[in-house]
């Protein structure tokens, strides 16, 4: 085979498989607005799961925003303050880090710790036979195992990106007392004044879209194992690899919605 | 009901067999768990309930499957080769029991296995 043929079949089959992927979660997502998607047991799953990753998490969640949190809104202010543009304070704070920054940092904290599982989860599932198990039984693999997963991520996200926000501007609060003099209600008027609604529509909605991939890709190649257990890492692997890829997809293209 | 359809191993034992319900009729949680509760308790495995598959015996995944199956709306329940399931068993009285305990559940049993197996089920 030819290195050209190599190449065009390396095209073909990641064409093909985010086409795939596209394809399932159109079919994934037409199934949030179906009623008989929640029954009973879809309910279970999404509060057990909503409380592994969203609950669970929060203790280390808390630390981690506190930590980066103050050290970074510290060296911002540092700086604007050395480059004599503390003006420019309530822009940063709502531009950069509450509409960029927090669903940033959130989405690759919960990456690390819940989209790995639910790979690894669904992997071994299917190499154990379980998958198979629910299809003998007539349960939709979709509305049992993917709709809580998914549902999960998108409302996880949305949720701690906006608590790190409130983290990250707490300490923008007490940062700018400390080092400009600023009264909270200064600082407060500051940030309604550099508030844009469409930035937190947008950040919301990245959050959300974010949510969804990044339980949707795991799942999805989790699902590829075979029946061979060496497939597990493979898989999980790949997946991992494709949802940063698709962080990356999803950061750039709501920076240029941003600049359209 | 066979060694290919196994228990999911990330829920506990009442949920496994709670699910059928919840999923198919939409049973509420609590309805469901408790139902599957009191199945359980027929066997005398009310104590498994909050366990998980590799946690059980064999005799104990073998009651928790067969329970799982019978949660089907009008259940006809087909067991494949149940010694490989309970693979120590001499003969087929543990099975026949199990069934027996629970015949309001399910409509029909059929048990497949091979001809060799025959004098294990002896007159049954």
């Amino acid at each position: 085979m030819s290195l050209f043929e190599k190449l065009g079949n390396q095209v073909i089959r990641m064409i093909s498989g985010f086409a795939g992927t596209i394809a399932f979660s159109g079919k994934v997502f037409l199934r949030i607005f179906q009623r008989k998607t929640y029954s009973s047991a879809m309910r279970e799953v999404l509060v057990n799961q909503i409380y592994f990753t969203a609950v669970q998490i929060l203790p280390l969640f808390l630390l981690v925003s506190i930590l980066f949190g103050s050290l970074f809104i510290g060296i911002v202010f540092s700086l604007l303050k050395e480059l004599g543009l503390t003006q420019f304070i309530g822009h940063i704070l709502m531009g950069l880090i509450v509409t960029e920054l927090s669903p940033f940092l959130t989405v690759l904290l919960i990456t690390l710790r819940s989209s790995a599982a639910i790979n690894t989860e669904m992997a071994v599932m299917k190499v154990n036979r379980e998958i198979r198990t629910l299809e003998i039984f007539r349960i939709d693999i979709i509305d049992y195992l993917v709709m809580p997963r998914i549902i999960n991520g998108i409302i996880s996200i949305v949720l701690l990106s906006s608590l790190f926000s409130i983290v990250l501007l707490a300490s923008g609060n007490l940062f700018s007392r400390v080092m400009f003099g600023m009264s909270t209600d200064v600082y407060s008027n500051l940030l309604l004044n550099s508030t844009d609604f469409s930035d937190i529509v947008i950040a919301l909605l990245k959050c959300a879209v974010y949510g969804f991939f990044i339980t949707l890709i795991p799942i999805r190649f989790g699902l590829r194992a075979s029946r061979e257990l060496t497939s597990i890492p493979v898989v999980v692997s790949q997946g991992m690899v494709n949802v940063f890829a698709a962080i990356l997809m999803i950061e750039v293209l709501s920076l240029l919605t941003k600049l359209l | 009901m066979s060694e290919n359809v196994p228990l999911i191993s990330n829920q506990d034992v009442y949920m496994n067999i709670a699910l059928i319900k919840q999923y198919h009729e939409n049973m509420p949680r609590r309805k469901a768990q408790q139902l599957a509760l009191t199945y359980l308790e027929r066997f005398g495995l009310g104590a498994i309930a909050g366990r998980r598959n590799p946690a059980l015996n064999t005799e104990e995944r073998f009651c928790v499957m067969l329970l799982r199956a019978a949660m089907v709306k009008d259940a006809m329940i087909l067991i494949d080769q149940p010694f490989q399931i309970v693979p120590h068993l001499q003969d087929g009285r543990f099975i026949m029991d199990a069934l027996k305990i629970i015949d309001d559940l399910y409509s029909s049993c059929h048990i497949y296995d091979y001809r060799w197996m025959e004098k294990k089920y002896g007159e049954l």
